[in-house]
């Protein structure tokens, strides 16, 4: 049997098989570095896509579905020898219905795309990533991805209607529908969410789109402690106030945006509240004046309101830049970062970060903090060096307290970014201390029934 | 061709890191890696997109002096028609040999020969038609024998003089006439200076982006001298690509250099200019809104002058108008251009305005698309 060969029959010019072309597939955004790929596919359709599913299933070929390669967990780095299956073609809006408030798009169009595109309707499609210049919508899909929106719009399992999915057999199915209700048996739409190309390989997805907001205001508020900034937010929700973003910033990442965007911020501060509020034009100044006023009982070192859109824009861009400008604060050049990744309801936010302040300082690790405060999301960046075997022993065990930590604040040790190799001993101690051993079980039960063979993306989310 | 991560920022950025770990390990390159890099467009719109922050622009630039160093083409991915430009360069001080010819568009236009202010074309107008023109023949003649042509030449200089003939006539006209307007708009704006004609020399800009850097450092110490050979203090540049050339990388090759490099648009006196109320929108050249370049800017005279609006891609996320793919590799240059002319043409403005001859040849597609001193020009009441 020639793989090389027999694919290129199917699929011609779309399969890559040179040592070069293979490389770069080799890794995603994630510090994991997978085997090279026998070959890497890059089918025009889902006819092609399917034909070459079901030779591999025939051939027990491991699959590795990519997006846009931009997980920070490993989930699209291919392990064991496959092939690699990229969605690039996949890269066309298909229907934008603004009536009934869907659009089509094909799994492998990029999330900022798809928006520019909406953007032409005064609508939008909320979930939006840091990585949504590069991240696609089945890539977003499979890893069930948030963003700074979800304060007011949730994430993404909250705005997909249905897919087209290729099986592992190779069968092409549809899952949903256009319609906001439907109640017809299993949602095998939720099961895909999430589901990191283990389970099928997604095509094309069905999402719902909203209106844009009319007009938005900033209010940055800066503050010693994150308690502080915690009370404020819940007394902002305690009065009605539904932030569109509620992100908070330690004072780590407020210096690496400094240093790299030339963005200050008050000397005695530690951390800093930015809270976007959407309205009507009429009424914004009212709401943004509202909320001042809450955030102003809770003692901050200062608070800027501005509706300024370049200056609203440039804050944005570098909050959604921060993971970049925060290695410029790497000691060395071998250094990286790890994007810790944990969600506790959003009351238990500052008690949580205190825990995780002192758990720093305990396994004497660099990590700076940041996240998305009105929906509890932290990310504890940890600068990492694998030419250090010691700091990634620390490194590795503050991971899990992490994790723990999450736990028993009533958590999960992934908001975001899926589980994929790096979580894969979180996700069983998760488990573990919900007591629930049988849902990791029942998991693995539901990937075998689909891919009896175990051939799409194996080694991720579990062994 | 752009799904293929070879030919994708982070594609580039991979094998940049392979190739570094494979010369650090074996000293020398086993693999393949010319198309990927030399590919690249150098627009640098990869570092506004990259989360990691990461300049794919500059790994690229690296990755082909490595590729150029160590020899590392093989004999069916060889780019003959780069090795063929580094040679009839370094012969002709112009890629395509046509160095007097360049000068054509200068006849009857009276200059101040005693002038220490030079106006430098840089021979970058006057290219343009012969390269429109060698991509249209390369797509005709297939690749084997374009690689065949290339390679004698390479090894004959002498024979380029047949590209003399090949140079598309109706661009030429266009950048002959773009060259007067602008020699115009600088003498009404009070501006004197001289010209070196049939001696002006092209910068080297091709030297450098192909990778080959020690042929490039002896072409600008030479060209350097040229210069102050002829007396010259400061140079007027007409384009983005000379511009950089010259401010940002000579200064880095040739030792003490001292030449003031100053870019046409910053003298205009746009005080004189009328404004109009036709519908502009502009395609901003990469290398102005991404490189250092900090001056009166086709934006802000445009928006001055005309009823300005933006493309959605503008500013520093502009798109590139893929020019410089295309002698190389004239398929992608092709599809970026035309991806680009929708995004303009989406603005349904009167005027598409250019701001630099690589643009303007890439999109040239309809009539209303004008180079930025013909606009000028036409609003001043000279046409």
């Amino acid at each position: 049997m020639d793989i090389k060969s027999d694919l290129k029959k199917i699929s011609g010019e779309n399969i890559l098989t040179s040592q070069e072309e293979l490389i770069p597939y080799v890794r995603d955004a994630s510090p994991f570095h997978g085997e090279p790929p026998l070959a890497v596919a890059i089918p025009e359709n889902v006819t092609e896509l399917s034909r070459i599913v079901k030779y591999c299933y025939e051939h027990d070929i491991l699959m590795v579905s990519r997006g846009g390669g931009s997980s920070l967990t490993g989930s699209s780095v291919p392990l064991g020898e496959g092939i690699v299956i990229s969605l690039a073609k996949f890269d066309k809006i298909l229907e934008t219905k603004i009536e009934d408030r869907y659009v089509v798009a094909e799994s492998g169009v990029r999330l900022d795309a798809l928006n520019e595109h909406l953007s032409n309707f005064d609508h939008f499609y909320p979930p939006d990533p840091a990585s949504s210049r590069i991240c696609t919508v089945g890539g977003t899909i499979s890893t069930n991805a948030g963003g700074l929106r979800g304060a007011m719009y949730g994430v993404t399992k909250d705005w997909v209607l249905g897919m087209e999915v290729v099986l592992p057999n190779g069968e092409i199915v549809q899952f949903g529908s256009k319609t906001l209700k439907r109640s017809a048996g299993y949602d095998f739409t939720s099961l895909m969410i999430g589901s990191e190309g283990t389970i099928g390989i997604i095509t094309k997805a069905i999402l719902k789109i909203w209106p844009k907001p009319e007009k938005t205001g900033r209010i940055l508020s800066y503050y010693e402690k994150i308690e502080s900034g915690g009370k404020a937010l819940a007394g902002l929700k305690a009065k009605g106030i539904n932030p569109l973003i509620a992100e908070f910033m330690d004072r780590i990442s407020l210096e690496s945006m400094r240093v790299a965007k030339g963005i200050g911020y008050p000397e005695r501060t530690n951390y800093m509240l930015m809270i976007d509020i959407a309205s009507t034009a009429e009424s914004l100044e009212r709401q943004m004046n509202d909320a001042a006023e809450i955030l102003k009982e809770f003692n901050p070192i200062s608070l800027k309101l501005t509706t300024d859109k370049r200056e609203m824009s440039e804050m944005y861009e570098a909050r959604k830049g921060l993971y970049s400008t925060l290695l410029s604060q790497r000691k060395s050049a071998s250094e990286y970062l790890i994007l810790g990744d944990v969600v506790v309801p959003a009351s238990e936010l500052p008690a949580a970060l205190n825990e995780i302040e002192r758990a720093i300082k305990k396994h004497g690790i660099f990590v700076s903090i940041f996240g998305h405060i009105g929906d509890g999301n932290i990310h504890a960046n940890i600068f990492s060096d694998p030419d250090d075997v010691e700091n990634m022993r620390r490194v590795d065990n503050f991971q899990m307290e992490l994790g723990r930590i999450a736990l028993s604040h009533g958590g999960s040790v992934s908001a975001e970014h899926g589980v994929g190799i790096e979580k894969k001993e979180l996700l069983k101690e998760e488990f573990t201390m919900r007591n629930s051993p049988g849902t990791l079980s029942l998991m693995k039960a539901v990937k075998l029934a689909i891919d009896p063979k175990n051939l799409m993306n194996r080694g991720k989310i579990f062994d | 061709m752009g799904y293929n991560l070879i030919y994708g920022a982070r594609g580039r950025v991979d094998l940049g890191n392979y190739i570094l770990k494979e010369l650090l390990k074996n000293g020398k390159l086993s693999l393949r890696f010319k198309d990927s890099f030399y590919s690249c467009l150098s627009c640098n719109a990869c570092l506004q997109v990259c989360p990691a922050g990461v300049n794919a622009g500059k790994v690229s630039e690296l990755s082909r002096r490595l590729i150029a160093d160590y020899d590392s083409f093989t004999t069916e991915n060889e780019q003959k028609t780069a090795k063929m430009i580094v040679n009839v360069t370094m012969k002709y001080m112009n890629p395509l040999g046509v160095r007097e010819k360049c000068a054509n568009w200068s006849r009857d236009i009276a200059f101040d020969s005693k002038s220490k202010s030079l106006f430098y074309t840089g021979n970058m107008f006057q290219l343009m038609p012969y390269s429109i023109s060698l991509g249209k023949m390369k797509k005709k003649i297939g690749k084997k024998i374009s690689d065949r042509i290339s390679e004698f030449i390479s090894n004959h200089p002498s024979f380029i003089k047949i590209v003399g003939m090949s140079a598309d006539r109706d661009l030429s006209d266009r950048m002959r006439e773009e060259l007067r307007n602008i020699v115009r708009l600088l003498k009404d704006s009070g501006i004197s200076f001289s010209y070196l004609g049939e001696d002006e020399p092209y910068p080297g800009t091709f030297l450098y982006d192909l990778g080959y850097e020690k042929e490039f450092s002896e072409y600008a110490n030479r060209v350097y001298s040229l210069f102050k050979s002829k007396g010259i203090e400061e140079l007027i540049v007409l384009d983005p690509h000379t511009y950089d050339i010259l401010s940002s990388k000579y200064p880095k090759y040739v030792k003490n250099f001292d030449l003031q490099v100053v870019y046409y648009l910053d003298l205009l006196d746009i005080s004189k200019f009328n404004r109009t109320n036709v519908k502009t929108t502009i395609h901003e050249p990469c290398l102005l809104v991404r490189g250092s370049k900090e001056n009166n800017s086709p934006v802000e005279i445009l928006s001055k002058l005309s009823d300005l609006e933006l493309p959605n891609r503008n500013g520093k996320n502009t798109n590139c108008c893929g020019g410089p793919d295309e002698l190389l590799y004239g398929e992608i240059a092709e599809r970026v251009a035309e991806e680009r002319f929708t995004q303009l043409e989406r603005v349904k403005a009167q005027k598409i305005v250019t701001a630099c001859p690589v643009c303007f040849a890439n999109l040239n597609k309809k009539s209303n698309v004008v180079e930025l001193p013909d606009f000028l020009t036409t609003i001043s009441g000279e046409k």
